[in-house]
């Protein structure tokens, strides 16, 4: 087989000794950055992107790589310990993971949350190594129109599935395409929206709006409301291991979360959130202990954890084959590609074959490393989240102003970076979601550069997006997102029912 | 439920937001209309974007407004008045200011000054009370980064009035 063949040679680079080290230094510093709370891994990834700065394309993904799933595994340890999640994909993993450790279960939960999120990383790592290369092949038949369809329909499910209100939800998506308009226009090299402004010409990184909305953003939500004192980190007592009660519990629910997971992260629905909601109501429905949901069931952590790790590899096909990122995320991977002179797409597997297998190979080795290195040093995690508040936050403005400053040298930019922060708090303050404006950022000019390229293909015929069938058929699904959580409300009504029928939502807990 | 305390506020906040949303939308207008279309054939130009990023963000800002005025989304204005309540500005204005003061001191006093003093100061704003412990975790801090940027990553660090002290 090719893709073994090619897999071995991956292995054959990331397990030289030196790539091997990087790889343990990207899973350290990912958990040490991902488990301060407040952090996810999307700030994680943008935080510790100028640590890769002076390494070679293949030692800084394998980094990345270790990273990437350090900073994941370090915000569920948040989760359980803090019941403060780092993003809302954690947000599941807190409510059954949070109760276990008030009930002096927070070992078993950090365990099952550790080797789910082994499990399923190796699963579909798996499915990443064949998956993968079927896609990029496909993904070579595709033309602007398709492009332009795929990324509406990641567009509309980031808007409209995660949060409270899908007006807020595209209100926010429409703010990042006004960001990521700021700039020089690649196709014609006019300045956009940059009103004379020369710093403006480059247009604004995604390193910097996502260190600005993530990091200052929510160090000044956190800021303004300090003075209402401190969550309690809850201690872990007892063995840290699982019984072997929790393991026939945990085991099916790993195996259904990877299974929920790989593929819809793989479909640019918009990340982790969705599966790890999924699996936690898809675990509370088999359960045989229905009654321990909401207690502490340990089912609650051991699948949604499974699906979000899970999840957060699909979204690396995407990635990789079709150079498109569906969540905050990946938009941060994808400018650590440009930054190192390469463009993900279905030609990255032809044109740096070394780099790509090297990464998957990594994908493994890391995803071992952060077991072996996660359950003996669980200790050592919570000692971090007793770090007084007011000092992290301070701390996490120093890095999140090292991020961006030694990115560029410049001043400006990170002046830039905290009033997007600024916009963060009020962002947050007012409950509108922020993955929305990282991904318009970042597809946005993407979007706009396949829809001018399909219209000047068609010769400005808009009709080119409904003859193709590929187009037609994603820009149908893309409707069916928008109009699909409404269905329980328009049933209802038909019904004649006068009782108000929530809005289907993921991401969130329910309204109280 | 407009008796209750932060209620008023909260709306407002929320109608605020609306008119900024609406501001932005005209701004992006009045760029899309700034934008020189060059010669050439292009079946779309490089203003239609932006032209429909402001339509759009007006549409969204006017409906906005309508929910938090005619319509108002009664859940949402609840959310807003517990944040209003819970906010406490001076913290949160300080905070940014410290912040920006950060950004002007790194070039003139260099990283490891500029760390040593905002570290600190921010955690002070932000409710420390164990001043001698901050100062000397940005010491640290500020020292710690700046060598391991300069002399382990090769990313340049200004070193401001320290330069001929640091390495």
């Amino acid at each position: 087989m090719d893709v073994i063949g090619s897999l071995l040679g991956g292995f054959a680079t990331a397990l030289q000794p030196e790539y091997l080290l990087y790889a343990a230094i990207g899973v350290t510093l990912g958990t040490l950055v991902g488990v301060l709370p407040g952090i996810g891994p999307a700030l994680t990834v943008a935080l510790l992107l100028p640590v890769t700065f002076d390494l070679d394309p293949t030692g800084a993904f394998i980094m990345f790589a270790g990273i990437y799933y350090g900073g994941m595994y370090g915000g569920s340890t948040t989760s359980i310990l803090l019941n403060t999640p780092g993003e809302s994909a954690s947000i599941v993993t807190a409510l059954e993971g949070f109760q276990m450790a008030k009930r002096g279960r927070g070992g078993p939960a950090l365990a099952t949350a550790a080797i789910g999120s082994f499990v399923a990383g190796t699963i579909s790592t798996l499915a990443i190594t064949f998956f993968a290369p079927v896609v990029a092949g496909v993904a070579l038949l595709f033309q602007p129109a398709d492009y332009f369809a795929l990324m509406v329909v990641a567009f509309v499910s980031v808007s409209s599935l995660v949060g409270h209100s899908i007006l807020r939800g595209l209100v926010s998506l429409f703010v990042g395409l006004f960001i990521g308009l700021i700039g020089i226009d690649v196709l014609s090299g006019q300045p956009r929206l940059t009103f004379g402004v020369t710093e403006l010409l480059d247009g604004l990184s995604i390193v910097v709006v996502a260190v600005g909305l993530f990091a200052v953003g929510e160090a000044l939500y956190a800021a303004s409301r300090l003075r209402h004192g401190q969550d309690a980190v809850v201690a872990v007592k007892g063995r840290v291991m699982m019984n072997r009660d929790d393991i026939r519990r945990s085991w099916p629910a790993w195996l259904r979360g990877a299974a929920i997971g790989f593929p819809l992260g793989a479909l640019p629905a918009g990340g982790a959130e969705i599966p790890s909601f999924l699996s936690y109501n898809i675990e509370k429905r088999l359960s045989k202990h229905p009654d321990e949901f909401g207690k502490g069931a340990i089912e609650g952590v051991a699948g949604p954890e499974a699906a979000n790790n899970a999840a957060f590899s699909g979204v690396l096909v995407p990635l990789l084959t079709l150079g498109l990122p569906t969540s905050a995320t990946a938009a941060i991977m994808l400018a650590a590609f440009q930054i190192f002179n390469l463009q993900p797409g279905p030609l990255l597997f032809s044109q740096a074959p070394d780099l790509v297998w090297a990464l998957i190979a990594s994908l493994y080795i890391g995803n071992v490393m952060l077991l072996l290195l996660n359950l003996p040093l669980v200790r050592v995690w919570v000692k971090i989240l007793e770090i007084p508040r007011p000092l992290l936050y301070a701390g996490i403005l120093v890095f999140a102003t090292l991020g961006v400053y030694s990115a560029a040298n410049s001043v400006v930019d990170v002046l830039i970076m905290y009033a997007i922060g600024v916009l963060g708090f009020f962002m947050r303050r007012l409950d509108f979601p922020v993955g929305p404006v990282v991904l318009g950022t970042i597809l946005g000019p993407m979007l706009e550069a396949q829809f001018r390229r399909a219209m000047s293909i068609a010769q400005g015929d808009l009709g080119v997006f409904l003859s193709r069938p590929l187009s037609s058929t994603l820009l149908l699904v893309a409707l069916a997102v928008l109009v699909v959580p409404y269905l329980p409300r328009l049933v209802a009504r038909l019904r004649g029912q006068r009782t108000a029928v929530p809005r289907l939502t993921f991401g969130e807990a329910p309204e109280d | 439920m407009t008796d209750r305390p932060g209620s008023r506020r909260g709306v407002l906040e929320a109608r605020l937001a609306a008119l900024a949303v609406i501001g932005l939308g005209v701004v992006a207008i009045v760029g899309s209309t700034q934008v020189r279309t060059p010669g050439g054939y292009a079946a779309v130009g490089a203003n239609a974007m932006p032209a429909v990023v402001g339509v759009a963000l007006i549409g969204l800002g006017a409906a906005l407004l309508l929910r938090a005025t005619l319509r108002l989304d009664l859940d949402h204005a609840e959310r807003i008045r517990t944040e209003a309540v819970a906010t406490h500005w001076p913290t949160t204005g300080l905070a940014l200011a410290g912040l920006v003061g950060y950004a002007m001191a790194l070039g003139p006093l260099g990283y490891v000054v500029a760390t040593s003093v905002f570290l600190p100061f921010e955690a002070r704003i932000l409710g420390s009370r164990s001043t001698p412990r901050d100062l000397l975790v940005g010491i640290g801090l500020g020292v710690v980064v700046y060598l391991a940027f300069t002399q382990l990553l090769g990313v340049r660090l200004p070193a401001g009035f320290l330069e001929p002290v640091l390495p």
